[in-house]
């Protein structure tokens, strides 16, 4: 057997100063594979996270946010105020350590510390700096604010989501925070990695959280572009095919996903349905008919299945080929579902405060490296004194002074 | 391209990535080409299934006209080869001797019973890596189990929470769930190739897309572990008074004016709404208005919406937007895709690049970049290859002659 490999990240230093949603969730893959990264905070103007819910009993604290902890699993965290004349001179050399800086605060505010992308690349020639403003660093409204909510407004996510003759509904989430802008930081660092193992040089990766979310709606835009077609909200109806949509199954707000793709699928469907009169009419036999008249089919198809539990029906249509998924609700997910138990995607770990919670781990496995998160989040300041001394070889007497000047608020 | 000087560098010059996969797997293969890897689209003879996908150029099918294709496999070459052929088969295990990354999205096992699962291309070439995206995963209960992009939404959780709390749960716009694994498929190959170029040794990722998707499910998980509670869908349009959603005279905005405490954006509201001589405003300046409690009910919601909308029915989203801004009040449009095409921080960012297509006279117009590079700028290198375009090329740079290439075309094996 070969022996556990180093994480592919292990050895990199991560100056973060990274905070609430899209941010932490992109500074989490670095951690939890392998780099260090030390997420540099203030109680002067706490990350907003650590003040939101969920808590550890429900009971408020800084350190009691299940919220904050899942973005923040594997790092580690020191408190600087950087308002502080003498936050600036600690920093600088943390990030003539480092390999990335990453932000996501409004554009202009790390310009304002002394650590923009040039101040850095000063202090770091060959530096990676992500900055992840909401409008990116440049243009007319690259001052113009607002948060993981109106991000899912102004991308245009939340608009083309619902029910067409309601109010947009988005996906109920901030949406473009949890996947969208962190996997594309992530990419776009990672690339940038590469070319600095290949060239030695560092660049700065100016994000604006608004454009990833575009970028996963090209055809969307192409369509209007091309086709002159304004899409808009469409319920849970595919282009072209049904019956495809979310059933009403047994229970107070269960659901049941059915998605049927050819006339094989339907054939299959209407054999789990032990093949009622309905269902043979002709006029339900080829995909274009069922798609006119899928307003008809899909409220027979919901009589059908409103009675019955929506995980066994899913075994029961999976079983004859069908795609189907029970709507899961966050219960399902994290106690039920046997295949999210088999790949340990919830993953707990001590707290001193919490105890033991939950956490995301990655969405994949790899064949030879562990995929796990490696700490639990930091609590506010937990390891200033240690970062500070033994990655930057400040003295126990230069921390307490700098302790006393209220520098490492 | 006529650009004058030196090209700019690309990042993942030099990487080889053979992408087969499907609608799950080629907005990956677009991350990578995209950066400048040389991506080689590997399609069945017929085509790959995101050719069948519409939207299609003037709403008629065709393999060239989906573009649903077009967009997702910008910069990459194209060529056709039936894997269930033995000779397509060792023209393919000759073609990962040359790679770096292969991305797929077929059932767990199809690339085994082929001879090209990962096992086998690693005996040729052990720093190659392999990226399985699939609904569920390589293995486990559910890892046979058939899935499509609503399928994904609902059995990662995110389903649940979209919609409206007196109607069935509504999809994410766009193939999310697809995007959500192609999106960590992209990620996790890239954290396998830089460790493969790191130790000289590639491995096997295994993506999930049900796995992915919870990734979206903000404090959801945490919520019921900690708390106990499965959060529902959103109430209606407004969360809080003052927070949420709410008619203008072209469509919606969203308004984050929540009234705790001394929040700055409540105050900030109020005196605009006062500036701009919104009847009934001062209803809204009494004590309750502090009260997170109140906020949350019905008749807070009502009042404000009443009054707010009276008002905002009058105002474009633009004009909302921009004097809601000068005042330092989070508010943002509820944008269409036509909105964003003008969206003016997005002109000047020059987000939005010529698309270019055989069958189109003029360029058009489709997302970019989705992040500015300073040194390796992100680059759509060539349009999405016509099928079988590349097939000639590609197997001649790894020595098969251009008349066996013709054979094997007559056989059926490449296209």
């Amino acid at each position: 057997m070969n022996a556990p490999r180093k994480l592919p990240l292990a050895g990199l230093l991560v100056a973060d100063f990274c905070w609430i949603g899209a941010g932490s969730y992109t500074t989490k893959i670095f951690g939890d594979m392998g780099a260090d990264v030390i997420k540099i905070e203030t109680s002067t103007r706490l990350d907003s996270l650590r003040l939101a819910g969920p808590y550890k009993d429900g009971k408020p604290g800084v350190n009691r946010s299940g919220y904050f902890a899942d973005r923040n699993s594997s790092k580690r965290g020191i408190t600087i105020d950087m308002k502080h004349p003498k936050a600036l001179g600690v920093i600088r050399k943390l990030i003539a350590k480092s390999d990335i800086v990453a932000n996501n605060f409004a554009a202009g505010v790390m310009e304002k510390f002394g650590l923009g992308p040039e101040d850095c690349a000063k202090m770091k020639p060959d530096i990676i700096y992500l900055a992840m403003s909401m409008q990116g660093s440049k243009g007319p409204q690259r001052d113009f604010r607002g948060t993981g909510s109106s991000i899912a407004a102004l991308t245009g996510i939340q608009y083309l989501s619902g029910l067409p003759d309601r109010i947009p509904a988005g996906t109920g989430t901030n949406y473009p925070d949890h996947l969208p802008n962190p996997c594309h930081a992530a990419f776009a660092l990672l690339a940038a990695l590469r070319h600095r193992r290949r060239t030695g040089q560092g660049q700065f990766i100016d994000f604006a959280q608004t454009e990833p979310m575009l970028s996963l709606m090209g055809p969307t835009f192409l369509d209007l572009t091309v086709n002159g077609r304004l899409q808009d909200r469409r319920g849970s109806d595919h282009p072209w095919a049904a019956p495809h949509g979310v059933y009403p199954a047994a229970g107070k707000d269960r659901w049941i996903a059915i998605t049927v793709m050819d006339d094989a699928q339907w054939s299959a469907l209407v054999d789990a349905m032990g093949s009622p009169a309905w269902a043979l009419e002709a006029r339900w036999q080829t995909m274009p008919q069922r798609y006119r008249d899928r307003e008809e089919l899909n409220r027979l198809l919901g009589e059908w299945t409103a009675k019955q539990d929506a995980q066994e029906l899913m075994q029961k249509l999976q079983a004859k080929g069908v795609p189907a998924g029970a709507v899961q609700d966050a219960h399902d997910v994290t106690r039920v579902d046997p295949q999210l138990a088999h790949r340990g995607h919830w993953v707990r770990l001590p707290h001193a405060e919490m105890g033991e919670s939950l956490y995301n781990n990655l969405p994949f496995r790899f064949s030879r490296t562990p995929v796990q998160p490696t700490r639990p989040a930091p609590l506010l300041g937990e390891h200033t004194r240690e970062i500070l001394r033994d990655m930057l070889g400040l003295g126990d007497a230069e921390i307490d002074a700098l302790e006393a000047e209220q520098v490492l608020k | 391209m006529t650009s004058t000087g030196k090209a700019a560098p690309a990042a993942l010059e030099g990487l080889r990535v053979l992408d087969l996969s499907g609608p799950m797997g080629n907005y990956t293969g677009k991350l990578f080409a995209d950066m400048g890897a040389d991506v080689v689209l590997v399609e069945p003879p017929g085509g790959t299934q995101l050719r069948r996908e519409p939207p299609f150029i003037g709403d008629v099918a065709g393999v060239e006209r989906s573009l649903n294709f077009a967009y997702q496999n910008t910069s990459k070459r194209g060529i056709c080869l039936d894997l269930d052929t033995a000779s397509g088969q060792q023209l393919f295990r000759d073609l990962a001797a040359t790679a770096d990354l292969v991305i797929e999205t077929f059932a767990p096992g199809w690339m085994d019973a082929r001879g090209i699962g990962y096992e086998t291309l690693a005996r040729r070439r052990t720093s190659i890596c392999m990226a399985s995206i699939t609904p569920f995963g390589q293995t486990g209960p559910y890892a046979q189990m058939q899935a499509t992009d609503l399928v994904g939404l609902a059995m990662g959780g995110l389903l649940h929470m979209g919609g409206y709390r007196d109607a069935a749960p509504t999809q994410a716009h766009g193939d999310q769930a697809f995007k959500c694994a192609a999106m960590y498929g992209g990620v996790a190959a890239m954290l396998a190739v830089t460790d493969a170029e790191l130790t000289g040794q590639g491995q096997h990722v295994d993506i999930s897309m049900q796995e992915s998707v919870t990734l979206a499910l903000e404090n959801a998980a945490q919520t019921y572990d900690l708390e106990g509670v499965i959060r529902q869908r959103p109430l209606g349009d407004q969360r809080f008074a003052g927070y949420g959603l709410f008619e203008c005279k072209d469509g919606y905005i969203f308004l984050g004016s929540r009234g705790i405490g001394n929040s700055p954006a409540w105050s900030r509201s109020m005196q605009w709404f006062k500036d701009e001589g919104m009847v009934g405003a001062e209803r809204l300046l009494g004590p309750e208005w502090s009260d997170l409690e109140y906020l949350k009910g019905d008749e807070a919601r009502d009042v404000f919406a009443e009054l707010f909308m009276n008002w905002s029915r009058q105002h474009t989203k633009a004009w909302l937007y921009s004097e809601g801004q000068k005042r330092g009040i989070p508010l943002a449009p509820v944008s269409t895709p036509a909105d964003l095409l003008e969206n003016p921080q997005l002109q000047a960012r020059g987000h939005f690049v010529p698309f270019t297509h055989p069958l189109l006279e003029q360029a058009a117009s489709m997302p970019g970049a989705p992040y500015v590079m300073s040194g390796t700028p992100w680059q759509v290198r060539r349009p999405a290859p016509a099928l079988g375009e590349h097939t000639v090329e590609v197997l001649n740079e790894i020595g098969v002659a251009r008349d066996e290439v013709s054979r094997l075309v007559s056989m059926g094996v490449a296209a």
